[in-house]
Formats: C-alpha cells, structure tokens, sequence
C-alpha cells in the first residue's frame, strides 16, 4: 500500500515537473535580414521609356554600373539619374527602398528602387528621369558574372 | 378560386409590364447636341466656347452631378487656364476641376482624366501629348421621369500657354457621375466629340500640328538633350527625293548653348534610320542626343535641325517635304 502511495506521489511529480517544463518560455531565434550588398557590376537587361521598350533599339550591353565600397563608377555612360561618378548610400542596408547618388560636386539624388530575386538573381530596378520629368525611365539591372 | 388567381396573374404581368418599360425609359443618357467654338485664335487668347447639352430623362435616377472632359495639349496647363460656368433650366452655377482623389464609379480605379484617356485616347489627334481635363457641375440634379433637361457650358479658356503655334482637335466628353462610359440596356451614358481643326497663331515657338500626319514625329514630344529620343520618317505621308530607297539616314545640326553648331551628317550606322518593318516605309532610330552630337560635360543642345537623306546623300527631305530643315527645340514645357 505505502508502494502504490510512492509510486502515486512520482507520478505526481513528474507530471508536475513535465507541465512546468511545457511552459517554460522558449526564447525566439532572431532572424536577422540579410544586409543587401550591392557592390558589384551591373548591367541593363531591360529599359523603358515612358512604358515603350527600349531594349531592342538601344545597345545598353557596354553601360555598366559598378558599385564598390568607396562609390559607384560609370562605364559607357547613357543617360542615368547622374553622370559623373560619385558615393551612394541605400536608407536601410536590411530593407533598402531608397537609394541615393551623389555625384562628385553635386546635390544628392535619391530615387526608389527595388530589389527582387528573378530566376535566382538578384535585380535592381531603378526609376528615374534624366531629361523632362514627365520622361519617366526604368532600368532593370543584373551583376555581371 | 383559379379566377382570382387568374386576376392576380394579370396584375403581376401589368405590374412587370410598367416596370420594365420604366426601365427601359429610366435612361438618361447625356448627349453633346452642338459645340461653339472659333476656328483660330492667338496664342495666349481667351477663347469662349459653348457646349450645348441634352439630357433626356424619363425615369428617376441620381442625384448626380454632370461631369465634362475638355482634350488639350498638355502645354496648354488647361487645368490652370480655364473657366467654366452652365445655365440650365435647374439653375446656372459653375464647374470646378475634379481632384485626382475622387474616382470615377467605372473607371476601373483610374482618376476621371485617366478613364477619359483610356475610353477616348487623344480623339483623332496624332500626337500623344494631350490630356484630357475632367471638371463637375457643383451642383447635383436629378433626373425625374417624363423631360429633357437642356443646358450650355460656358468655358473660357486661354490657348496654347506654352506659346506654340498649334493645330489640334480639341475634344469634350460628357457623362454623369452616377454612371461614366457605359452603356446598358437604358441607353449610352456618356456623348463624346471631337472638333474640326482648331488652329492657334501668333507664337514665337514651334508648330504642333496634332492635325495632320507628319513627315517626321520625335518621340516623346517633349525631351531634352540627355533623353532618349526616337525619331520617326513616315514614307507614306507624301512622295519625297527619298520614296522607293532601302535605306534613309539622319544628317542633323545641333545648337549648343554655348552658341556652337555640331553636324552629324553621314551614313553610316551611327545614323542610319531602320524601317520598322519590311514595307512599313517607316524609319525609326533612337539616339541619346549628347552622345550622338558628342557635346561636352558643359554645353546643353538647345535645339537641332535635320533632314532625312537616302544612302548616297544626294538627296534629303526636309520640313513639309522642302529644302528647310525640320525643326526639334528641346524643352520640357
């Protein structure tokens, strides 16, 4: 009888300790976003102008962009936001949505972009308007293997 | 017992009867029954216009407010330089500009101005450089059943603000707000229509003719030096010295804003103008104008004249199929 009684009171304290433990809080893993490293050679695989498609008429194969550390450098320049080599800065390295140019001796400029993963590659897509503003651009970049 | 029921059965078929019917005569669609407008005008001139309108209503819907579209050249920055007041057997009042915020009920989430432009396009005009300016009574009415409600709107606009000579169709919509550009079993909601060519002299900048095919159309309309501009021959317009050749190229001047001239005028790839199809007899090219007259870092080009010349470079065509160049000014206004 003073077995059973035992026996009863470990269960007890076992259900008691598995209970305590189940609520014991677990402490969430930080996933922390990627930093976007754009540094790196892009080039246009796909350009409009006002909506029309410009790939096909223009040559964009030699207009790259190369963003290191330091700033970006301009190779066989066409029209972009700026002309002249320059630093830039993304507003958040996490979540990027604003990317700013600012060419040597010049105000900065900033414009909207996004940062989508395409067929496995990164692209940023830019939107800008070099000349009238009513005259709206995109360019759609990927690095250069 | 069945003849009571026999009764009843009339009575639904009379009932239904007069409600289709109603139906059917509850359209109120709105319809543009004549525009006053001048044929001419001077730049900068204040020109009166009168849209005479119609609606006939038979049944009751609303209370809506009337809605009107005015088609101008973008330059024009109708939306500043216009007036608009209605008389009408309800009650006179004026029209004032719809904000971008208030959509249109079948517009497709589309403001007022974009419904038009995709409903209308740029009505008969060839160049894709006006807008459509969307304005509503201040008052709502109703349509109550059995009359015509006929009335005048009144605008009073300032024409070609951007000080260019034009040649355009300008074009007017209406509709209700309760509706839009629809049309239904009651009838069409909407009357648009476009007038003759309405000629604007007297500026100092270039010609728009809107009007007429061009011999040659600059894409977009208004760029500058570090677009990307598209240039297109149409071979079809009219005969010229270049009819029946393969290949057309461009030979063009640029004018700096340091007072220099820069000519490009070879054939050669750099300026030749590809047909865009195999008999389209248009040729097209697209050039960054800084680039393909090699300017430097300081100088702006301000304008260029061009003629479009066969692979031999005997013969070229110019504006109006003349020996005068034509003409582009780079300018965003």
């Amino acid at each position: 009888m003073k077995k059973i009684y035992q026996i009863k009171a470990l269960i007890l304290v076992m259900t008691i300790t598995i209970m305590a433990a189940s609520c014991k809080t677990e402490k969430v893993l930080q996933q922390k976003e990627a930093l976007k490293d754009i540094t790196g050679s892009w080039q246009v695989i796909k350009a409009t102008r006002n909506g029309t498609d410009l790939t096909p008429i223009i040559d964009f194969s030699a207009f790259k962009i190369n963003f290191a550390s330091g700033g970006y450098t301009l190779v066989n320049k066409l029209p972009f936001l700026v002309d002249k080599d320059g630093a830039f800065a993304l507003d958040d390295p996490e979540y990027p949505y604003k990317i700013t140019f600012t060419a040597a001796g010049k105000t900065p400029i900033a414009t909207a972009f996004t940062y989508p993963i395409v067929n496995g590659k990164r692209q940023l897509s830019l939107t800008f308007s070099p000349g009238c503003t009513n005259n709206s651009y995109v360019y759609v970049l990927q690095k250069v293997n | 017992m069945r003849t009571s029921l026999h009764i009843k059965g009339k009575h639904l078929w009379r009932i239904c009867t007069c409600l289709i019917l109603g139906i059917v005569l509850a359209c109120c669609g709105e319809v543009i029954t004549g525009v006053d407008q001048p044929t001419t005008a001077k730049v900068g001139d204040i020109v009166p216009i009168t849209v005479h309108i119609s609606i006939p209503t038979a049944g009751n819907g609303g209370p809506d407010y009337l809605v009107l579209g005015i088609l101008v050249p973008k330059g024009w920055k109708a939306a500043q330089n216009t007036t608009i007041t209605y008389t009408s057997p309800l009650g006179d009042g004026t029209m004032s500009l719809i904000p971008d915020g208030s959509l249109p009920k079948n517009g497709g989430g589309l403001t007022w101005s974009g419904y038009m432009k995709k409903t209308f396009g740029n009505a008969g005009n060839l160049i894709d450089d006006m807008e459509w300016v969307a304005y509503q009574t201040d008052k709502a009415y109703i349509h109550e059943g059995g009359h015509t409600i006929t009335g005048d709107l009144n605008i009073k606009m300032k024409v070609a603000a951007d000080g260019n000579n034009t040649l355009v169709k300008l074009g007017y919509v209406i509709t209700d707000t309760g509706n839009g550009f629809i049309s239904d079993g009651n009838g069409t909601y909407f009357s648009q229509v476009s007038t003759p060519c309405f000629e604007v002299t007297g500026g100092s900048g270039d010609i728009v003719d809107f009007c007429n095919p061009q011999l040659t159309i600059v894409d977009p309309p208004k760029s500058l030096d570090n677009d990307f501009v598209t240039l297109t021959f149409d071979g079809n317009v009219v005969a010229t010295p270049v009819s029946g050749e393969a290949e057309v190229y461009l030979c063009a001047t640029a004018y700096t804003d340091d007072g220099k001239t820069i000519t490009v005028c070879e054939q050669t790839a750099k300026t030749l103008m590809k047909q865009t199809s195999a008999t389209s007899k248009r040729y097209q090219i697209t050039f960054w104008p800084r680039s393909f007259f090699n300017a430097t870092d300081t100088q702006t080009i301000v304008k260029m004249e061009y003629f479009v010349t066969n692979k031999a470079g005997t013969a070229k065509v110019g504006y109006g199929n003349t020996a005068e160049p034509f003409v582009y000014t780079f300018k965003c206004g």
